[in-house]
């Protein structure tokens, strides 16, 4: 009786332990490396270092040299930008789909669903080279078009490039989040929309009063979602970088820490960068869901 | 399964997890292979591994497999330099991997040092071929008393041209840099541009000061010395601010992007200022044959006729088993008629960095530029030591030091200028390498 009461108190555990093995060596210990990394220094004497390595402690210094860096905080701040008008109108964008596909008057809604989804099987770096295409000029058939009508847009200059990058961010996920929208869609009972009927709701009536408070929670997933993605925008930019000069190699905060990983090889500063990108992406989510929720208490 | 045995198992995932951890923890290259004990040759079969992006080199290996009984070289395809292939090199030595070879740019070396990933050659007896390779690169591939790899290919600068734009307007080829601004004033008079100058990729700014006689770094015994804001660069800086506010140069694209091509293809952009690798990618200009031609680089009132832009080398890895059979592979590749060639015609290299070998198909006029025989005229005189900056050397963190510029370029855009935008970067550098440990101060202080 006892053996086996062990084996079931053990049994737990056995299930878990692929899991928790794969989450400790992949999730636990990389993020454990990073913050060490991210309090060491390494100091090279002499011209190349030859006259010694030192490696201690550094307090704080990475953290400081990093939010000292007027580009990395820039690159934040160019990040808010970016996600204050991308994530509402990808938002606003996907349930207006979700919620034209759903309603009664839809016609081919399945063919539609996945078209509009389609963009998101599009790996982020083809999507880029896709749209460069059309950003380019010489090559792109949009800029022909409005010489035309006598306009000469240019999508890569400094002021206009991060837009270009949202609108090929808004391409590749609004059909994904509006898939999301639409699985909570389909879970509001058919009862409630049979009672809308029988009070003579219209559609709009329908989708505000009903459809819109129910699908909240769908709504809420999908912004904490893209709030994250925002801040780790990488591929889009880094790829962009190749025909636009105004892209420099800390235009996201992702790129940045990429840049001095990889590029200047400063592991230390690099693993800084992350830990802080990290922080702020936190922060944000929990700030956006305490003032979503003290909205609807 | 008995449970001694499960428990026996996690606590050897956890000991391993934890020995990860803590071999994790020690920053990459922090330890340096050149203070090792050298690896003797092997008796052996050997197998080695070379990362690199020049194209076709699979074919330059088996060629060279071919000629070997023991030895086999494999070629593996990285992206270009700081495209990515940096990126993969630098990793793989935090790892404790990587290849034996690596491509690795003149320019890019000292950072490899920087982080101990590279094998000093003269430890295996490279200077017995010291005589072989071009002076001014031999320079560029040597610190404090070691060499730490064979240069590969390189790519000194001229003048291509399209003679039919520059008649548009009746101008000669320009000889000098002034020449070439009063050429692109008249120019833009007819709507063409001179060249590009690139915001984003400081590179030609720095090869255009080594022309005028900069020399931004010196390895001194007490540490390095930097002088970035000297005549000859401030000259260089003042001189493209002009032509760029005159509208003579055209900073919306560099050299060989898609836009440059579709400019040049129209015959918009009359020439390029570029290293001798430049004749392949203008032969990519659509219908472009017949078109163009080479000149010498103009030249600034001081200084040197021509300067390399670009070129790289061929370095042995620190973790390379086999460095005498890799250096034994990197002299062959670079120095023999065979190899040479190899690396011209399957690689397309931009100019062999061997004293002596040219390579057969540079010695012949080229039907593209319309039968003149620019190798020979333009470009062997441009490679001659007294062409070139022989006080050139690049310093351990030049790729960040030309993202500074050319973060401070773009300013261009926004009202700032060239001139300002080096004064501030070599601040910024100065705090860069010293954030690092290293010793630097500022010249003449």
């Amino acid at each position: 009786m006892s053996a086996s009461s062990g084996a079931t108190r053990r049994a737990p555990w056995v299930l878990l332990a692929p899991f928790l093995a794969l989450f400790l060596l992949t999730f636990l210990v990389p993020i454990g490396m990073a913050l060490v990394s991210s309090f060491t220094k390494v100091t090279r004497g002499g011209l190349f270092g030859e006259a010694g390595v030192v490696t201690e402690f550094a307090g704080l210094d990475n953290y400081a040299q990093v939010v000292g860096d007027p580009n990395f905080v820039a690159s934040i701040g160019r990040m808010f930008l970016f996600g204050i008008v991308q994530v509402p109108v990808m938002l606003i964008l996907c349930t207006v789909l979700a919620l034209l596909l759903e309603s009664a008057s839809a016609k081919w809604p399945g063919a539609f669903r996945a078209a509009y989804f389609l963009p998101y099987g599009v790996p982020g770096v083809i999507a880029t080279i896709l749209w460069s295409f059309l950003y380019v000029p010489g090559l792109s058939p949009l800029i022909d078009v409005a010489e035309v009508v006598g306009a000469s847009p240019d999508f890569l200059w400094a002021d206009t490039v991060l837009w270009s990058i949202a609108n090929i961010v808004t391409w590749s996920y609004t059909g994904y989040n509006m898939l999301i929208v639409i699985a909570q869609l389909k879970s509001i009972p058919v009862e409630l929309y049979e009672a809308a009927k029988v009070d003579g709701a219209s559609p709009l009536r329908v989708a505000t009063s009903i459809q819109l408070p129910l699908i909240r929670p769908a709504l809420l997933l999908t912004a904490v979602f893209s709030i994250i993605g925002t801040l780790q925008l990488f591929a889009e930019a880094q790829v962009l970088q190749r025909v636009a000069p105004a892209i420099d190699s800390q235009y996201t905060p992702n790129l940045s820490a990429y840049t001095t990983a990889f590029a200047y090889n400063d592991y230390n500063v690099a693993a800084a960068q992350s830990v802080l990108i990290a922080l702020v992406a936190f922060t944000l989510s929990i700030v956006f869901l305490t003032v979503t929720n003290r909205k609807s208490a | 399964m008995s449970p001694l045995s499960r428990r026996q198992l996690l606590g050897l995932g956890l000991g391993a997890s934890a020995a990860a951890v803590l071999a994790g923890c020690a920053t990459p290259g922090t330890t340096s292979v050149n203070t090792l004990p050298t690896v003797p040759p092997a008796s052996g079969k050997v197998r080695l591994e070379y990362w690199a992006w020049l194209k076709g080199i699979d074919r330059v290996t088996e060629l060279y497999n071919r000629t070997q009984d023991r030895v086999h070289v494999e070629a593996v395809f990285i992206p270009g330099g700081n495209a990515g292939g940096y990126q993969k090199l630098y990793s793989a030595l935090a790892a404790g991997a990587g290849p034996d070879i690596a491509q690795v740019e003149l320019r890019s070396l000292p950072e490899f040092l920087l982080a101990n990933g590279v094998v000093d050659l003269s430890r295996y007896g490279v200077d017995q071929y010291e005589e072989l390779y071009d002076p001014t690169l031999w320079n560029q591939v040597s610190y404090t008393g070691g060499v730490y790899a064979i240069p590969q290919d390189s790519g000194p600068m001229g003048m291509f041209y399209q003679p039919a734009v520059l008649d548009q307007v009746g101008a000669a080829v320009p000889a000098t840099w002034e020449e070439w601004a009063e050429v692109g004033a008249e120019l833009k008079g007819a709507g063409v541009l001179m060249d590009s100058f690139p915001l984003a990729d400081a590179s030609p700014f720095a090869a255009y000061a080594t022309q005028a006689g900069a020399s931004w770094f010196t390895a001194e015994d007490d540490g390095w010395v930097i002088d970035m804001t000297d005549d000859a660069t401030l000259g260089v800086a003042a001189f493209f601010d002009r032509a760029i506010d005159d509208g003579i140069v055209t900073t919306a694209y560099g050299a060989y992007t898609p836009a440059w091509f579709s400019a040049a293809a129209d015959g918009r952009i009359a020439s390029v200022a570029t290293g001798s690798w430049g004749d392949a990618l203008i032969e990519g200009v659509s219908g472009a044959a017949g078109r163009w031609r080479v000149a010498p680089l103009p030249t600034w009132g001081t200084g040197y006729a021509s300067s390399f832009l670009g070129g790289s080398t061929a370095a042995v890895l620190a973790n390379s088993e086999h460095p005498a059979e890799a250096l034994d592979f990197a002299v062959w590749m670079t120095t023999t008629e065979e190899g040479v060639n190899a690396l011209i015609e399957f690689c397309g290299i931009g100019w062999s960095p061997a004293r002596d070998v040219v390579g057969t198909l540079r010695e012949q006029p080229s039907a593209f530029f319309s039968g003149q025989n620019y190798a020979q005229e333009v470009f062997v005189p441009a490679v001659q030591e007294s062409s070139q900056n022989q006080d050139w050397s690049w310093w351990p963190v030049t790729q960040q030091s030309f993202n500074i510029l050319s973060d401070g370029f773009r300013g261009k855009a926004s009202g700032g200028t060239l001139v300002d935008a080096v004064v501030q970067a070599e601040k910024d550098i100065v705090a860069v390498m010293r954030n690092k440990g290293l010793s630097i101060r500022k010249a003449g202080a």
